[in-house]
């Protein structure tokens, strides 16, 4: 039964928030404070955070940036951007022998259309792949194809694709089925009734809320995933289990 | 129906975009209305210049369940002025849709030109609504709307999507400011935080409609930017459908 408030009745974990200014675009929540407030208003207890600078600029950068908006309250988790280049990777090796890295993010895809293949991304992909850590891909950076073609040669890699729109209606289904190990986080699916398609399809367990503010409001997609029909305990998968599995013990602390 | 509110969505399409998933089967498009609790959906057909096919099908899709949707006509300056008039007669008069949507990126002409002047004229004669398509597409800056409503004191316009982009709002929020005879509606796939609350402040909750643009996108979302937006609760069950209900008279 809607109403005029809303409450999510299951706690949350947001797989997919932007923190800090991007080199182009002022954030809308100046700093960590401002953050935490704003998933107070919309009952969100956690999220996985990364820096804007990531999108179109230095995900070394934006990683450095990142380490200011981490706290102790264990509320903001960090995810770090990644490029395939020696900098990146050295900057990651590093974080990931001090035991921070729980999940991965690719950097800038569609910037300088680098192709996303086993001859171009390999160090990092088998990196991940051996390590256990999980790689967030924005789907309207990708080539669909490749993607596939390359995800599949990484049997092991758990991955969450982000951002899927409805000009992705078309290729979502294929993806997953394609992708056995691939999570579909939900800030900007919209297709009219193919979310529910999708949740009979492969179950709950494969669908992760994320609301990718602040790029986009940190309330309606929540909303949706309450009106969608799923079961309590679904709904605490999607907007919570999943992500703590997929992250693994660090998002258990 | 949301604590008695009437929920009217004001932004909705009849025709399908199979490719981007958009499909108008009203079984699909009822389930999800009743799942977010949407009582009306207002629906037009934007996909054919004479609007005579569009139109049909948009009363043909309202018929079926005339309880829950509403019909809007179509037309486009594509066609002549004596044949958008008397499509715009045939639709109001013979299939008793009861608005008018615009689509302005469809065609070379930005809105405020005059080969819209007719449809304009058209409306204000009979005291319709008109919503447009507004953003940043040249034709649909929303700022044109100021240059059209003053004009056309009988007629409502109302700015789509609210001009959709940031500076595109400001332009839309204005024109609503200036206008007494211009509305905002809320529908946009970008969903930047902050909105809701800006149309509310800025141009008041008396003027701000809600919308979803169903079946392109689920209405639940875009109902959720409303409910979980920090505006009262008062300016809330406007938005919903308070507004439309009143300009509309449904």
């Amino acid at each position: 039964m809607t109403s005029l408030s809303f409450k999510p009745r299951v706690p949350v974990f947001d797989a997919n928030v932007k923190v800090g200014d991007a080199h182009d675009e002022l954030s809308p929540c100046p700093d960590r404070a401002g953050l935490l407030a704003e998933m107070d208003t919309h009952n969100i207890q956690r999220a996985v955070i990364y820096h804007a600078l990531a999108d179109k600029t230095s995900p070394v950068d934006a990683n450095r940036a990142l380490k200011d908006w981490l706290g102790d309250e264990g509320r903001l988790y960090s995810q770090w951007a990644a490029l395939p280049t020696r900098r990146s990777l050295e900057q990651l090796g590093e974080l990931h022998a001090q035991g921070r890295v729980s999940s991965v993010r690719l950097a800038g895809l569609d910037i300088v259309k680098f192709p996303f293949r086993p001859w171009s991304y390999d160090p990092l992909l088998s990196w991940l792949s051996q390590e256990g850590i999980p790689l967030w891909l924005a789907l309207p950076e990708m080539d669909a194809h490749e993607l596939v073609s390359t995800l599949q040669a990484y049997p092991d890699l758990e991955t969450v694709l982000v951002g899927a729109h409805y000009m992705h209606a078309l290729w979502v289904q294929p993806l997953m089925k394609a992708l056995p190990r691939a999570h579909l986080e939900l800030s900007r699916f919209e297709p009219i009734g193919q979310l529910e398609d999708l949740l009979d399809e492969f179950g709950a367990s494969r669908f992760v809320f994320g609301s990718w503010y602040w790029r986009l409001a940190m309330g309606p997609m929540l909303f949706y995933l309450h009106h969608v029909g799923l079961s309590d305990d679904d709904l605490a998968l999607v907007c919570e289990g999943n992500l703590v599995r997929i992250l693994g013990e660090q998002a258990n602390d | 129906m949301i604590e008695g509110v009437r929920v009217i969505d004001f932004h909705g399409h009849v025709g399908s975009n199979d490719i981007m998933g958009m499909v108008d089967d009203p079984d699909l498009m009822i389930h999800a209305m009743d799942a977010g609790g949407i009582d009306v959906s207002c629906l037009f057909n934007i996909y054919y210049p004479s609007g005579t096919r569009g139109n049909d099908m948009t009363a043909q899709f309202v018929a079926r369940h005339p309880d829950r949707f509403v019909g809007f006509a179509y037309v486009s300056p594509l066609t002549s002025a004596d044949a958008m008039v008397a499509e715009l007669e045939r639709a109001i008069d013979t299939l008793k849709l009861v608005a008018i949507k615009l689509y302005p990126p469809f065609v070379p002409w930005s809105l405020d030109q005059p080969q819209w002047d007719p449809i304009y004229e058209f409306a204000d004669q009979r005291g319709l609504l008109i919503i447009h398509h507004t953003g940043s597409e040249p034709q649909a800056f929303p700022k044109y709307l100021a240059n059209v409503a003053p004009r056309y004191p009988r007629a409502k316009f109302v700015s789509g999507h609210s001009g959709n982009t940031p500076e595109c709002r400001a332009q839309a929020i204005a024109a609503a400011n200036a206008n007494p005879n211009v509305f905002l509606e809320t529908c946009s796939t970008f969903r930047t935080p902050g909105v809701i609350e800006q149309l509310v402040a800025e141009a008041g909750a008396d003027r701000v409609l809600f919308g979803s643009d169903t079946p392109l996108m689920d209405p639940r979302p875009q109902l959720g930017k409303i409910i979980t937006a920090q505006i009262s609760n008062e300016a809330k069950a406007q938005v919903l459908g308070g507004n439309a209900a009143r300009i509309l008279e449904i």
